[in-house]
């Protein structure tokens, strides 16, 4: 008995090791320290101050907004599904992105310079470097878009998120409860961008894509 | 220890519930489609692990593409699918069907998406789609069910034969612009049911979700138990055990057909119906008839028939296929309501009305007939040359003619004493009555005769010919050998027996037209045999009709004048 408690143990430190394995922002790719700007060493600022500084409603916000305004994902001319009302997936949709997409898009759609916060908002650096994706967001994953059991009935190839569990390491959550927000999927759904989460080696994805099990926690293909 | 156990057990819980709820989902993975390294199929990457990403990608970089799509468009120009009797407008592929030729036209490396540089690697090295693979479907779609069309209520009221999409089986989907496209029969991610089918088509539950073939679910093609016989590479592509669950792809095969257009299995038009009705599969072993002596010999011509085809028109080039005859959706063994009627062996072959317009069709048997032996004869020189020469067998068979068989309505000679049977003077019988296989106990119809014209007996037209009931078996199948010739009606013995003459020196089996006799004159069927028969030394040569049993000719017979010669004797 007492040669099976430890090998009892090694398995259960192996089913929950990627538990332990989860990092931090610190090294992350969301790390900025040394090529920000600002030479205050303060990790979190790059996004968040203590006193917020930007009108929106959210988390202590400390970074430029963006202004774009979005082109959206259009199932429109895209939508296999005859059967459903029509754009099914857009009239959940928001016009626009907000909420944390919003927050995401300000550095990821290329029009503010990662740099521009606190002092330095305003414009103050021109955008530089790659951008992940533009003002187009019709080229990318729908986000902003409210996915209930309701969509998912209309749109059958997608599973129920108020049922169906994540599947994220460590929890026993749905998809509801652990990746959308106010029953929304944003860009969050898929990146976890304080790196507590997520795979190692990915894009900050909360789950490995082997398998595209990621993809496949919500398509049901 | 007790606690240290407890905490054990409910680890291994938490681990197993763990486990459960990360099983992995997806239907996908289980499909050829999987083309990741976890894929089962023939095709899988050497370390590519993801599976969405050979054809969706989550943030496209470039070229907007439906579907977020992680594949270039092929560009080639494809050749569509045509045919005569197609309505819809059929041109180049749209919409996701260009997605899923992107790879199985061939031309385009199944690792070739493009969120990378390089293409994703596959194992073996394959890069393209096999040819070998049926799937492979080259940039030649002639040969595949047309896509990319618009199919709306429209269309199903242009071809009757296609339901109403608006009544489809929810299976079956068409995309925004109510297109049809390969998504409708397959879907890409997820095959219960094989060949990533949409729904199982057994019985042709899939085509028929749109075909709706006018009498399809009473024939024998669609009824039929018998089971498949399964023989160089037919039906390869169904598991099916019998014609019934078979069904359409009996005949058809949806994607790179032998024939192309109609999306037959063969090019040859009746090797389709062969592979079964050669007494392999159907009861009714039709390929053991056609090559008798005489027939209509299917296995002569070779795409000249078209369904589109019009006999009323002068356009049909001579030709002969089971589906002139026969119409594969409605065939079955039901028997002819009598008369003329067709059988269900017929049923719903275009035909040519007695009134010599198209006939969608045929009601009776006469009008399948008349398609290419009226106004359109494909036989084009009589075998005897008669008095009055008539190659429009429909005007032959006008029930305004002094005489005919029976065959439009009830002959003009109400006293034909010498009918066997059930036969009386008001009986109508069909063409195939006379003209069907020689062998009875072949399968009945036309297809194949030892004897001339396509008979089914024994007819012998020449001259000198010592009667029998073998010479004229087929006259003698009605009419009754020994009341013909007890001279009640006509001398019949002493021309027929004593003189030898044939029944084809006077009569003319299929009528006289009312355009070329009379009633006086060619009464009885009347219309000599000129190779026979001569006109008498004035110069005449006709038959009166006296009344009943009752009459005179002027001729010169076997060197015997009539001038006039009477009976009753």
């Amino acid at each position: 008995m007492r040669k099976k408690i430890p090998a009892l143990l090694a398995i259960l430190h192996f089913v929950f090791s990627s538990v332990a394995l989860a990092g931090t922002i610190s090294g992350s790719p969301h790390d900025f320290l040394g090529y920000s700007g600002d030479e205050s060493g303060e990790i979190c600022k790059p996004c968040h101050a203590p006193h917020q500084t930007k009108p929106l409603p959210a988390p202590l916000w400390n970074q430029e907004l963006t202004t774009d305004t979005y082109t959206m994902y259009d199932s429109t001319p895209t939508s296999l599904l005859k059967t459903a009302p029509p754009a099914s997936i857009d009239a959940k949709m928001r016009l626009q992105p907000e909420s944390s997409s919003k927050m995401c898009l300000s550095c990821h759609d290329g029009t503010v310079a990662h740099e521009n916060f606190g002092d330095l908002a305003d414009g103050a650096i021109p955008p530089h470097g790659d951008a992940l994706t533009s003002a187009d967001l019709g080229m990318d994953h729908p986000i902003s878009f409210v996915y209930d059991t309701s969509l998912s009935v209309i749109e059958r190839d997608l599973y129920d998120p108020a049922t169906k569990l994540s599947g994220i390491v460590g929890s026993m959550g749905t998809i509801n409860d652990d990746m959308l927000f106010e029953g929304r999927m944003e860009c969050s759904t898929c990146h976890d961008v304080h790196n507590k989460r997520a795979v190692a080696g990915t894009k900050l994805l909360l789950k490995d894509n082997a398998g595209s099990s990621l993809c496949l926690t919500c398509h049901d293909k | 220890m007790k606690k240290l156990k407890q905490t054990i057990l409910v680890g291994i819980a938490l681990a197993f519930l763990f486990f459960a709820s990360s099983a992995l989902p997806g239907n996908i993975r289980s499909t050829k489609h999987n083309l990741s390294i976890s894929g089962s199929g023939d095709i899988t990457a050497s370390s590519e692990r993801q599976i969405c990403i050979f054809c969706h990608i989550p943030h496209r970089e470039s070229v907007k593409m439906p579907y977020l799509w992680n594949r270039s468009s092929p560009p080639y120009p494809y050749i569509p699918y045509d045919s005569s009797t197609l309505n819809a407008v059929v041109e180049q592929p749209t919409g996701s069907s260009r997605m899923c030729l992107s790879c199985h036209d061939g031309t385009i490396a199944l690792g070739a998406v493009t969120s990378s540089p390089t293409e994703i690697r596959l194992k073996g090295g394959i890069r393209y789609m096999p040819e070998s693979r049926p799937s492979n479907l080259g940039t030649n779609l002639s040969d595949d069910h047309p896509i990319s069309f618009v199919y709306d209520t429209a269309l199903s009221l242009e071809n009757l034969e296609l339901r109403d999409p608006a009544l489809l089986h929810p299976a079956v989907k068409l995309d925004e612009d109510n297109q049809l496209q390969c998504t409708s029969c397959h879907d890409p991610h997820d095959d219960p049911f094989g060949r990533f089918l949409v729904m199982d088509n057994m019985g042709s539950a899939l085509c028929t979700a749109c075909h709706d073939k006018r009498g399809w679910n009473h024939s024998a093609h669609s009824r039929s138990t018998a089971e498949l016989v399964r023989t160089g590479g037919l039906w390869e592509n169904t598991g099916f055990r019998t014609v019934a669950e078979n069904g359409c792809e009996n005949c058809h095969l949806p994607h790179s057909s032998g024939a192309g257009r109609r999306l037959l299995n063969y090019v040859n038009e009746e090797d389709n119906c062969l592979s079964c009705h050669d007494g392999s599969v159907a009861s009714s072993n039709i390929e053991a008839v056609l090559f008798r002596r005489y027939g209509h010999r299917v296995q002569n011509y070779q795409g000249i028939h078209d369904a589109a085809e019009d006999f009323t028109l002068e356009n049909v080039s001579k030709h002969v296929e089971c589906t002139d005859c026969h119409n594969a959706h409605q065939a079955n063994d039901a028997p002819s309501l009598g008369g003329s009627m067709v059988s269900g062996a017929t049923r719903g072959a275009s035909g040519v009305s007695a009134g010599g317009s198209a006939v969608k069709e045929a009601r009776y048997v006469y009008e399948i007939c008349f398609k290419c032996h009226a106004d359109n004869n494909v036989i084009d020189a009589l075998t005897i040359m008669r008095q009055h020469d008539q190659l429009n067998t429909r005007e032959e068979f006008d029930p305004a003619n002094p005489s005919f068989h029976p065959v439009e309505a009830p002959g003009k000679n109400p006293n034909v004493i010498s009918l066997l049977p059930p036969y009386t003077a008001s009986s109508i019988i069909s063409c195939t009555d006379c003209h069907g296989n020689s062998d009875p106990s072949a399968v009945p119809g036309p297809h194949g005769s030892d004897y001339p014209h396509l008979l089914i007996d024994r007819y012998i037209t020449d001259d000198f010919t010592p009667e029998s009931s073998f010479s004229y078996a087929l006259c003698y199948k009605c009419h009754s050998q020994s009341i013909l010739m007890n001279e009640v009606s006509f001398p019949h013995k002493l021309h027929v027996v004593d003189q030898k003459a044939p029944c084809s020196a006077c009569h003319d089996p299929h009528g006289v037209s009312s355009m070329q006799g009379n009633a006086l004159h060619n009464s009885h069927l009347i219309n000599f045999d000129l190779s026979i028969v001569s006109p008498d030394n004035t110069g005449r040569l006709e038959f009166n009709d006296l009344g009943r049993y009752s009459g005179e000719c002027f001729l010169n017979c076997h060197g015997k004048l009539h001038n006039p010669d009477g009976y009753p004797l």
